[in-house]
């Protein structure tokens, strides 16, 4: 039962990586520069490394603007945030997970007469404001380095491009990284409280609960990129802005970096140890940063190439995720309680607000059943890389082939 | 990753390639033309030799720069235009040997008071060709330089405009002792000579459209 209510977490994961993963890659597939198949893989990869690494951060701030204290909650609330994404990514809109499961948060919050600390609302709101902003500046700055060392340099368009498609592809992986690092607390941070597995040794690391947590939402994000991505990626970016490579790779970067800031513990405390106050690690929305790069790039080459319309839509959109995901969650939690009879969470009395609840005792048949299908996934995907690989590799001899055939006719 | 291959600088060094095809071409056409005018056939068929194997070749190196660029996805957003580009310079080596070949085939005799406006004709089509290649060779390195490199073509085939204008009234009011189908014949060489020039500014309009894409 407890693994049947982690499936809602692992829906809003392929939701995020349905709808968010276009952030990343998309400017790059939808200009042609990467094609969709390398990116899946590229994101699908990074987005795991980094949940698995660099996920701790985010998932602590989600937890002190509502600690979910049962499980039916939980799922409960990734259910109606997971559901929000799809119906917003149904409609082609690059929408907010982040915004998403704030709104389910605070849907919980009402619902159980918990507190919802604005402290922590605000700063996670602020670095809604604050990102696109920041990504917009980073987009600029970087815009104008690259464009002085093109004219600069006098390299050839081709060359060029092609440092560019390379740029594309590390940048992206960059990206990835810090969309899982960042993001991963929207799918799993509402779990990590009501979970705890015994630690996993895979040889080389050991796997903590929290981490193991991360991983199966990185796993569900991964699936989102590969199954259902596809078509936002293709319309994402050139439907704003026209994106030539270089701007593409320029906001691809921008986004990345933002996302990286508010994910690292190591520059916080960096930022903490030189007098500086601490850079707050808040899930932030990669949607809104990449909306924020494109108009930074669209204000640098002139604002009549913005594509006001889409922009307002997508505006709305954010206006609306988070309202829809809190009214979802409120009812959702109304029913799951009083026709299912779950327990969906209890008002916390005392100090509540930002203590999270202490976890259980690791259940020895659920870490190992998690043991197996994190294994069975790792080797799965390992036969799924080898047999593309080998498919790969036989097109381009058969390319290569047909090309020295032709040359040979037409001597 | 393109980057890591040597598709990139193979690419690079074809349409290098190509545009040195293209701009000895039009050198070819210019001798080719003057050997001709001055009776030398030895010559004319060592040009037209020569023409015949640039031809051969940038037709080959077209069909692979195409080839290259849709196989491992260069240029994806300027490729259709580039690959018009190439067909466009490719058309003026072709109309180049095509040319030289029906002077070869129709033997036109050309009046002695023709030749040098013949020639003048002649210089002045192949320079807007050639003036082509420079501001294409731009097109790739530094594109914001094309637009001015391209002002000397649209010059150059002005200058041709109006010389074939000048030649062609000459030939139909000035020169004597020609037939009327003798006439036509000699309309139809400045045809073949003006033609390299409009194929100029056709490849030129394309260029500066290009290029401000790729500015901006």
């Amino acid at each position: 039962m407890i693994l049947f209510f982690l499936t809602s977490g692992l829906f809003l994961g392929w939701s995020l990586g349905a709808n968010d993963a276009s952030n990343v890659f998309g400017s790059a597939v939808g200009s042609k520069m990467v094609s969709f198949r390398k990116a899946a893989i590229i994101a699908s990869i990074f987005v795991i490394l980094g949940a698995v690494i660099q996920g701790a951060g985010g998932a602590q701030t989600l937890g002190k603007l509502g600690a979910v204290n049962a499980i039916g909650g939980s799922f409960t609330l990734a259910l109606a945030a997971g559901v929000t994404v799809y119906l917003m990514t149904k409609l082609s809109l690059p929408v907010s997970t982040t915004q998403a499961i704030v709104g389910a948060i605070i849907g919980w919050n009402l619902f159980t007469g918990n507190r919802t600390d604005p402290g922590t609302l605000t700063k996670i709101i602020a670095t809604w404001i604050s990102g696109p902003v920041l990504g917009a500046l980073f987009a600029i700055l970087l815009f104008m380095l690259v464009t002085m060392i093109r004219k600069k340099s006098k390299i050839h368009l081709i060359r060029f491009e092609s440092f560019i498609k390379t740029g594309l592809l590390i940048v992206g992986a960059f990206g990835a990284y810090s969309l899982g690092a960042n993001n991963i607390a929207n799918v799993m941070g509402v779990f990590v409280p009501a979970f705890n597995l015994q630690p996993l040794d895979l040889g080389l690391f050991t796997l903590t609960s929290e981490q193991q947590l991360f991983l199966l939402g990185g796993i569900a994000i991964a699936a989102g990129i590969i199954t259902y991505s596809k078509k936002v990626m293709e319309t994402v970016g050139a439907n704003i802005v026209d994106l030539s490579p270089d701007a593409a790779m320029v906001v691809v970067l921008a986004q990345s970096v933002v996302l990286f800031v508010f994910s690292s513990s190591v520059l916080s405390d960096a930022f903490v140890r030189i007098g500086l106050p601490s850079i707050p690690l808040v899930p932030v929305s990669s949607s809104q940063i990449i909306v924020g790069c494109v108009i930074g790039i669209g204000l640098y080459k002139g604002i009549r190439n913005i594509n006001f319309k889409l922009l307002g839509q997508i505006g709305l959109g954010w206006l609306a995720t988070p309202l829809i995901a809190g009214i979802m969650t409120y009812f959702s939690l109304f029913f799951i309680k009083n026709i299912f009879g779950i327990d969906v969470g209890h008002k916390v009395t005392g100090p509540a607000t930002g203590t999270i609840p202490v976890p259980l005792s690791p259940d020895p048949e659920v870490s190992e059943m998690i043991r197996y299908i994190l294994i069975g996934v790792i080797a799965l995907s390992i036969i799924a890389g080898v047999i593309y690989y080998i498919i790969d590799h036989r097109k381009q001899t058969e390319l290569k082939a047909s090309e020295e055939r032709f040359w040979k006719n037409m001597k | 990753m393109a980057v890591f291959t040597r598709t990139t600088k193979k690419l690079i060094l074809r349409i290098d390639e190509f545009f040195d095809n293209v701009e000895l071409g039009v050198l070819v056409f210019r001798e080719g033309i003057k050997a001709y005018i001055e009776k030398d056939m030895e010559a004319y068929n060592r040009h037209l030799h020569k023409v015949d194997s640039l031809e051969s070749n940038a037709d080959k190196l077209q069909r692979t720069i195409e080839n290259d660029m849709i196989t491992h996805s260069i240029l994806p957003q300027n490729r259709a235009e580039v690959v018009t580009l190439i067909d466009r310079m490719d058309e003026i080596i072709d109309t180049i040997k095509r040319s030289l070949n029906e002077f070869l085939i129709e033997m036109p005799e050309i009046p002695e008071e023709l030749n040098k406006d013949l020639i003048n004709l002649t210089e002045a089509s192949a320079n807007a060709a050639e003036e082509l290649i420079p501001a294409a060779r731009a097109y790739f390195k530094a594109p914001y330089t094309v637009r001015e490199k391209l002002l000397k073509v649209y010059y150059f085939e002005g200058e041709a405009d109006k010389l074939s204008l000048y030649t062609k009234k000459k030939i139909f009011q000035e020169v004597k002792g020609i037939d009327l189908a003798h006439k036509a014949h000699l309309r139809y060489i400045v045809h073949h000579i003006e033609n390299i020039s409009d194929l100029a500014q056709k490849a030129a309009d394309l260029l500066s459209g290009m290029a401000i894409k790729i500015v901006m």
